[in-house]
């Protein structure tokens, strides 16, 4: 019996990323975006009691879904919070080591976790493309435990070198050296994850290393889409396709305008625990 | 103490001497009313050259009948501290008011792009914690604070920011310069005629923005009596001898919500969105603030009473903010 499933390069990058987590953690997330749409599944499909704090000082809400559009204006976003504070109060208490995790995106990362969200191109004052900036991240990157990055494999985005290190992964990688920045001890990127893949980091040199590989996509295919070589877990663990059920909570439920999860479409056919690559959507721009 | 490594960028730089004796001698310490118009607090408290920080931003509860008279009233190089802000900061570059901008997070597109790269306009890489913390030491009276982010960035290298040891332990940290704004501006649900003010709901920086700046407005959604304030004094969240300007400006925090109060016009942000990537900031702004005297006149001309009743009716969550 086969199946065929699409889905979009994002909504395999969510899914992925909400089933790495706990209800019995607790998580710093960017205030909109995929970082806040993987936790919000992970919520309502996996971890009702899974706790998650927001830069603009909201600790710990329970949205009513389905989410109202435009989530970032609206009062559902923080509603039956545990507690509302301000900025400075939830930074205190990622510095005080009271969040476990850490989730973001990632324009641009690099072998060691390092990423960027301030611009691409030639200089800080002659940007080719420039974004948003640090925003919470480098404070959520340096003080939560781990950090979960969230970003599509693309060579453009997996660089040797970032056009600007907006936050901290390790750094140059030596040991020691986030200590050495005035970070806190025992922190750093913890999981990168990607539509193809899920890496992690080599404990030894904290170099990133390709550790779960979709069922359609090969390690060559990933390294094809990166402009470093990753280092290749012991054993590859394989990376399931979004569920229907999770596909349609995220539709439906958690990103109803689509605004998060669009992308580009990846169809698969599905056989047991094998799939194939039926079609796969590809843009120069990127979604 | 030892410098280890510092970053070259170039922040405002903090002077706390400087600031008290600014406070002692500007600040009104009586209880007189603050109650003015939008355009006489613009006027009066709002320089060229100054450095603005505001709290929230057009998303949520930020201050958005003050920066469009900030526009109107074609207020020249204004450095503006850009933490968690929307297009508010590209609203302000378009209409030519900012040259300087210390970035945290903002909403960017062309209009800030083209800005910087023909010059008019210069970025300086920060974060939003660390904006939001040196607003909290200069809310202090400090020259600095120590954090344990930033380092080995580039925001580090590119910022004000520089790694020390630790006199205590020895150890490495970063410190980061004070921030005190020429001027603060602050949008809150309710205050009295002196400025004792309350916000409702999660917040960036109200306190801080409010008690690190030299000049303070306020709008606010409603003017309370004082009698009654002063029965609920734990909600006070920014005194009185803080402010210098207290504008009565229902729906001030439009295309925005205010939480508990009324839903953000998302139209208007399409709108808004829609005229930067189509490079027609001029018609937006000539729209919305230009072809009006003032924030209620905008209201009533562009907006309309039954969409702002429609607005408000949307926001069917009260708890927390006015129950």
């Amino acid at each position: 019996m086969t199946e065929t499933r699409t889905f979009t390069d994002m909504e395999q990058i969510i899914t992925t990323s909400s089933r790495l987590m706990d209800g019995d953690k607790l998580y710093f997330t960017a205030i909109g975006g995929p970082p806040l749409v993987a936790v919000l599944l992970a919520k309502r499909l996996r971890a009702p009691e899974l706790a998650y704090i927001v830069e603009d000082g909201t600790i710990a809400p329970q949205v009513s879904l389905p989410a109202p559009p435009f989530l970032i204006a609206a009062s559902g976003a923080s509603y039956r919070a545990a507690a509302w504070a301000d900025m400075n109060t939830v930074s205190f208490h990622a510095g005080l080591g009271y969040i476990d995790y850490g989730v973001l995106a990632a324009v641009q990362v690099d072998e060691y976790g390092n990423f960027n969200s301030t611009f691409v191109g030639p200089a800080y004052e002659r940007p080719a493309r420039r974004f948003g900036g640090p925003g919470g991240a480098n404070e959520i990157a340096s003080l939560c435990w781990r950090t979960i990055l969230m970003t599509r494999q693309q060579g453009r985005k997996f660089v040797k070198k970032l056009d600007f290190m907006s936050s901290p992964g390790f750094l140059d990688g030596s040991a020691g050296a986030r200590e050495r920045a005035g970070l806190p001890a025992d922190t750093g990127p913890w999981r990168v994850v990607t539509e193809m893949a899920v890496f992690d980091f080599d404990e030894e040199t904290r170099r990133i290393r390709l550790k779960a590989l979709a069922p359609w996509a090969t390690v060559d295919d990933v390294i094809a889409e990166m402009e470093f070589e990753p280092m290749i877990g012991p054993s590859l663990e394989s990376i399931e396709v979004p569920s229907e059920e999770e596909l349609s909570v995220l539709r439906a439920e958690v990103d109803t305008t689509g605004r998060t999860v669009r992308g580009c479409w990846i169809t698969v056919e599905l056989d047991g625990e094998n799939a194939r690559l039926v079609e796969q959507e590809t843009s120069a721009e990127g979604a | 103490m030892t410098v280890v490594a510092e970053g070259t960028g170039a922040f405002l730089a903090p002077d706390p001497d400087a600031h008290r004796r600014y406070i002692r001698d500007h600040k009104e310490k009586g209880l007189v009313s603050k109650v003015m118009s939008e355009h006489e607090a613009i006027e009066r408290f709002v320089e060229d050259g100054d450095y603005v920080a505001y709290d929230c931003n057009l998303w949520v509860r930020g201050p958005a009948a003050l920066m469009r008279e900030i526009i109107r009233q074609k207020k020249r190089e204004l450095w503006i501290a850009a933490k968690f802000t929307a297009h508010d900061a590209t609203m302000l570059v378009a209409a030519g008011c900012v040259n300087r901008i210390d970035v945290g997070w903002m909403e960017v597109g062309r209009v800030i792009t083209e800005a910087q790269l023909e010059g008019r306009v210069e970025l300086h890489e920060w974060s939003n914690g660390a904006m939001t913390y040196r607003l909290l030491a200069g809310s202090l009276g400090l020259p600095f604070l120590p954090l344990r982010y930033l380092g080995g960035t580039d925001v580090f290298n590119t910022s004000g920011t520089k790694l020390i040891d630790d006199p205590y332990s020895g150890k490495p940290i970063c410190v980061v310069p004070a921030l005190n704004p020429d001027v603060g501006l602050v949008h809150v649900n309710q205050c009295d005629e002196f400025g004792n003010a309350r916000v409702f709901g999660a917040g960036i920086s109200p306190v801080e923005t409010a008690m690190a700046a030299k000049k303070v407005i306020l709008s606010t959604e409603e003017i309370i009596d004082s009698d009654e304030l002063r029965r609920h004094p734990q909600q006070t969240r920014i005194p009185y001898y803080a402010v210098d300007a207290v504008v009565h400006a229902p729906f001030g925090g439009y295309p925005g919500t205010v939480p508990g109060l009324y839903k953000a016009d998302i139209e208007h942000l399409m709108e808004s969105g829609a005229a930067q990537m189509q490079g027609k900031m001029d018609e937006y702004l000539e729209k919305w603030v230009f072809s009006v005297s003032s924030h209620e006149e905008m209201l009533g001309t562009h907006v309309g009473q039954e969409k702002l009743d429609v607005l408000k009716a949307e926001e069917t969550i009260k708890e927390g903010y006015y129950e």
